[in-house]
């Protein structure tokens, strides 16, 4: 039993892109729909943030990975997303056409770039701590659990300023590693509700098909129906992504094969740790 | 006694973390594992990290310590031979 996994948004473009039709397809509705062309990374209409640019490129590569796998005779008999993996993930699964999907990805990370005017924003990754002295650490700070990728890998969200604290005090805890990345908005975490209405609005321009195959989320590790979609896609910006329970839910159900469709490895590396402790 | 380390620190590297289809033979000894070397990210140190204590009984206390350690097969085979229990 086959699950596509669906990444969330890359932290760099690769520095080759596929060279194929598949591709030159998905690049060529990419540049129509929300004006990045994938190639140059530059923008032919409205321009916008490096972040949009990444988070419409992880879409395409997710768009593109699934047809690469479906080509290749791989049927998945469900999927599952993580964070912004959403976007590809909802086309991947019938609920909504491709260009509408990477359409989608733009309008939304436009909207979410429009809180880094007023503010500045970054992603911290804290790698080796368990949880509680990482959530411990996020509330010293000023700053929100992201990602609860596995028990020892966490993505803290907030404003710059916290989020080098955090990284600070989580070397000084023990962290075998942190990182920390701009972003333009603090996702994942209770402040996107500030600009809630707006995303409201921009999800409520698409009309979503029931999924032809069953869609796990990250919240609560529930599957999607059509009707659950455009609430599902603020509310998860909201709240922390869950992916070590999402991924043993997956187990759970009987999936035998994960394949990641997007950039990197990522979701594979938690997956590995994850089965390393659950046995 | 580090050389002898250095054959089966590539083997653990490919059991660890699963990486397919590769052999020892393919992984260069001195390279660096990390970014333009294996390409090695931190959530791959981590699991080295666990596998190296629980074939070795060696422990890496901090992430100084990790950046010595993870810099080559070498390194790591080096630091195994120094600390083993």
């Amino acid at each position: 039993m086959i699950c596509f996994m669906f990444p969330g948004q890359p932290l760099a473009k690769v520095p080759t892109l596929p060279d194929d039709a598949e591709f030159a397809e998905i690049a060529a509705i990419a540049c129509d729909r929300t004006g990045l062309d994938l190639e140059s990374f530059a923008w032919r209409g409205e321009p916008a943030t490096d972040q949009v640019a990444l988070q419409i490129y992880g879409a395409a590569m997710g768009l593109y990975r699934n047809r690469v796998l479906r080509r290749a005779g791989f049927n998945p008999a469900m999927a599952a997303e993580h964070s912004m993996g959403i976007y590809a993930a909802l086309a991947a699964v019938d609920a909504l056409p491709e260009g509408e999907a990477l359409e989608l990805t733009s309008r939304i990370g436009r909207t979410l770039a429009g809180m880094g005017k007023s503010g500045s924003y970054a992603l911290g990754c804290v790698t080796g701590l368990s949880a509680a002295p990482v959530l411990a650490l996020a509330e010293n700070n000023g700053v929100y659990p992201a990602n609860y990728n596995t028990s020892r890998h966490f993505l803290l969200a907030g404003e710059q300023h916290g989020i080098e604290a955090a990284m600070a005090e989580a070397l000084e805890a023990g962290a075998f590693s942190v990182s920390s990345f701009p972003a333009d908005a603090p996702l994942h975490t209770p402040l996107i509700e500030a600009i809630a209405p707006e995303l409201h609005n921009v999800v409520a321009d698409y009309r979503f098909s029931e999924p032809q195959v069953p869609l796990m989320e990250h919240i609560e590790q529930d599957f999607l129906t059509a009707a659950d979609i455009p609430g599902f896609l603020v509310r998860e910006l909201c709240l922390p992504v869950r992916w070590e329970a999402t991924f043993l839910a997956i187990r759970r159900a009987g999936v035998t094969s994960l394949l990641e469709a997007g950039v990197g490895e990522s979701l594979k590396k938690y997956n590995r740790w994850i089965a390393m402790e659950h046995g | 006694m580090s050389e002898e380390l250095i054959a089966p620190v590539k083997q653990l590297i490919i059991d660890a973390l699963r990486i397919e289809g590769m052999s020892p033979a393919d992984i260069d000894t001195d390279a660096p594992l990390f970014g333009d070397g294996l390409g090695l990210d931190s959530i791959d140190a981590l699991q080295l990290v666990v596998a190296m204590e629980k074939e070795y009984g060696v422990v890496v206390p901090d992430a100084a310590t990790g950046t010595k350690v993870f810099q080559s097969v070498r390194a790591m085979a080096a630091y195994i031979a120094e600390n083993r229990k």
